[in-house]
């Protein structure tokens, strides 16, 4: 077998020194090599170091050979003339990546036709042959906007291959998409590696590891912590980081134990909503709880947020009502977000919000400080402002600010989808230890099955 | 902000200008308007640091006047416009509705004239007189801190920030203070600096065509007037107001510099 790519001792330097730090693989014709890692890992930079394409400011050294061609030293010109032809990038959230004016067939033709080589004519068969062997039949003359999120990231891949390149590097894939739609992704990536071509995917998601097989590779901060064909790490990893991401694996939480049934804080009867004319949700009745964690799941436009906002008074409902135990306080209904740093003030320091917080509600800073302490969050944190702190620890901040007004009842819209694993796991024990401490509702919004199977006591579908 | 020569140079130099305009007369301590009809157009000498007009009188002294004045009324001008524009702006963005159509209907009858024309208007009205240069400028400028304010505040409020602060009980105040505000501070900042050029060059402008203050009022736009028939003779003088206009733009504009980062 020949390799078709081989990477040897590369790194990446930024203006403060090495992001990544120099590193070796190659991957064979019919080869798969997952990039595991969190954000910031250095997993998008080593793509991109490899296409020839850093950002500004940043170097690569070290040597990278295609197909038997050394491409690293070839002048920026001739490298790019190899973008599309040999060496295909699928980039995140890839329904960015196309042009919002443009209908679908003609957005992979011109590919065909300018990278490819062929004729319009040609381009244009080529390309209903591309849609026809993807499922995209119907979609031709739709723009991305009219696309669902899986069609989109169809036709993507369509136009990142259509120029015949044999190696593929797919950055972050399966971001942002529900499971049924991570699947297809991931077949489809396959037949890549099927079709005799080199597959190079750097995710954050074990799952897609699991399910792509071929070798695996962790990074954290720019270093390989583990490396080794994909079953033998995801089944036996032996580093601390590795078994943490992998235990950060929904699939592999522990599942909750719901707890004996408790008096119902939040009751809806008969609710419906309707957006602008279009009905998204009615005649739904439930109730939660305390110390319940509901999961709302559902297709994305199903209505899940909407119904938070219903649950949580800031939005009207067309039909029905929501109520609320006598119990339930004023301030006893609150929500966690899914964007944390657009869920604080962005130009006032974290403390200041929290002091504002504590004078408001006459709560002590004691009290503050010692919830703060709890979640896990240094009082130093306090001095930055909301763009200054991790996501993770600002969801945490979040959970904290919330915590202090003692609410009956979280809403959380998928609080972690931002999140890497790791972060997201740590989140998530957190907030279902808090609830079961403060004998809390939580109602969970989340696209992921597999986080409402393990960590949800009882689940809502809607739509 | 440490990282913005360019701003810290052009707020140095407005700081040194503002100096100038506030206690310059009074250091100088000559007369504007005092004319000595046998010294004109001399060149600078201890006496006359600047040298003298057509009429003899002292240029420094004309000039620091003229910065009193551009200066005085840009501050006057930006100050009345920001104060409506923003607190319109804000209404508009946060009511919605009637309110947010009644305001964009009246901000686009505004804007469908041109600013200059609207200045032009009002000095006719009432030629040479500050106040119809002050209301004039102070009209044109405030529809961009309007426009500004708005489009801000409609996506504060829409964001989950502010919904999250309400859950928490904050009120109205609250949200402005911390929310509103903060956001809108260093847009405004730049506007302002913007609009006080802007007012600056309308002033000289209309000075200089003669709608603005009229003479003997020691304001840039009437100098350069007034000096233009004697550019070849003494090229120095008029060189004075222009470079005085060019400087203060200059300064404000890199005061202005960039919102954000």
């Amino acid at each position: 077998m020949t390799a078709r790519l081989v990477v040897e001792n590369l790194q990446v330097d930024g203006p403060d020194g090495p992001l990544v730090e120099p590193l070796s693989f190659h991957i064979a014709a019919g080869g798969v090599l997952c990039v595991l890692g969190e954000t910031g890992a250095g997993k998008s930079l080593l793509a991109q170091a490899i296409l020839g394409a850093l950002p500004a400011g940043l170097a690569a050294s070290g040597a990278v050979h295609l197909d038997g061609q050394r491409i690293d030293r070839l002048p920026p010109r001739s490298r790019a003339r190899l973008w599309g032809r040999s060496l295909a990038l699928l980039p995140q959230e890839p329904w960015r990546a196309l042009d919002p004016t443009m209908q679908a067939r003609p957005q992979v033709a011109e590919v065909y036709r300018l990278v490819g080589v062929c004729g319009p004519g040609e381009s244009r068969a080529r390309a209903d042959q591309a849609f026809a062997a993807l499922g995209l039949t119907g979609a031709e003359r739709k723009v991305p906007a009219a696309l669902s999120g899986g069609m989109a990231q169809r036709v993507a891949f369509a136009a990142a291959t259509a120029g015949g390149a044999m190696v593929v590097m797919a950055d972050e894939p399966t971001k942002g998409l529900d499971a049924a739609l991570r699947d297809r992704v991931t077949a489809l990536l396959r037949r890549v590696a099927e079709t005799g071509g080199a597959l190079l995917v750097v995710t954050h998601d074990v799952g897609v590891a699991r399910a792509l097989g071929g070798q695996t590779l962790v990074l954290r901060h720019g270093r390989i912590v583990e490396a080794g064909p994909s079953n033998t790490v995801l089944a036996a990893p032996r580093s601390n980081y590795a078994r943490a991401l992998i235990a950060a694996d929904p699939g592999l939480w522990p599942a909750a134990v719901a707890p004996a049934a408790g008096n119902a804080v939040l009751t809806a009867e008969d609710l419906g909503v309707a957006r602008g004319g279009h009905v998204l949700f009615q005649g739904l009745g439930f109730s939660v709880s305390a110390g319940e964690r509901l999961a709302v799941t559902g297709p994305s436009g199903a209505g899940k947020s909407s119904l938070v906002d219903v649950l949580s008074g800031t939005l009207a409902p067309t039909a029905g009502r929501v109520v609320r135990a006598p119990a339930v306080g004023r301030f006893g209904v609150q929500k966690l977000y899914q964007d944390p740093p657009a869920a604080f003030p962005a130009r006032t320091t974290l403390g200041r919000t929290f002091r504002d917080l504590a004078a408001l509600h006459r709560i002590g800073w004691a009290a503050i400080t010692a919830l703060l302490k709890r979640l896990g969050i240094g009082v130093a944190l306090l001095d930055r402002r909301p763009n200054e702190v991790s996501g993770g620890e600002l969801q945490r901040l979040a959970l904290a600010r919330v915590l202090a007004v003692r609410p009956a009842v979280i809403l959380a819209d998928e609080p972690t989808s931002r999140l890497d694993p790791v972060t997201q796991h740590q989140v998530m024990d957190i907030l279902g230890d808090v609830a079961r401490h403060a004998d809390m509702a939580v109602v969970l919004v989340t696209h992921s099955e597999q986080i409402a199977d393990r960590w949800a006591h009882r689940r809502l579908r809607i739509g | 902000m440490a990282a913005a020569p360019g701003r810290a140079a052009g707020l140095g130099a407005l700081l040194i200008l503002f100096a100038a305009a506030i206690a310059g007369p009074d250091i100088i301590g000559t007369d504007p308007a005092r004319q000595a009809l046998l010294r004109t157009l001399e060149t600078p000498s201890f006496e006359h640091p600047l040298g003298t007009d057509h009429l003899g009188r002292d240029m420094a002294a004309r000039l620091l006047a003229g910065a009193e004045i551009s200066l005085s009324l840009a501050a006057l001008c930006v100050a009345t416009a920001a104060l409506p524009g923003v607190l319109l702006g804000i209404l508009a963005g946060w009511a919605g509705g009637w309110v947010d159509r009644l305001l964009g209907v009246f901000t686009a009858a505004v804007l469908a004239l041109p600013g200059l024309l609207l200045v032009l208007m009002l000095a006719a009205i009432a030629p040479g007189s500050w106040w119809a240069l002050y209301v004039g400028i102070s009209l044109t400028l405030w529809v961009e801190y309007f426009r500004f304010a708005r489009a801000r505040t409609q996506v504060l409020v829409a964001a989950p920030a502010v919904e999250a602060s309400r859950l928490l009980g904050f009120g109205r105040f609250y949200l402005l203070r911390r929310h509103v505000w903060p956001d809108l501070a260093p847009g405004v900042a730049t506007i302002t600096a913007f609009g006080a050029a802007t007012a600056v060059t309308a002033l000289a402008a209309l000075g200089f065509v003669g709608v603005g203050l009229r003479p003997p009022t020691a304001e840039w736009g009437v100098m350069m007037t007034e000096l233009l028939p004697y550019w070849r003779e003494a090229p120095w003088l008029i060189l004075q107001p222009v470079l005085c206009l060019t400087a203060t733009v200059i300064a404000l504009h890199l005061a202005a510099g960039k919102i954000g980062r």
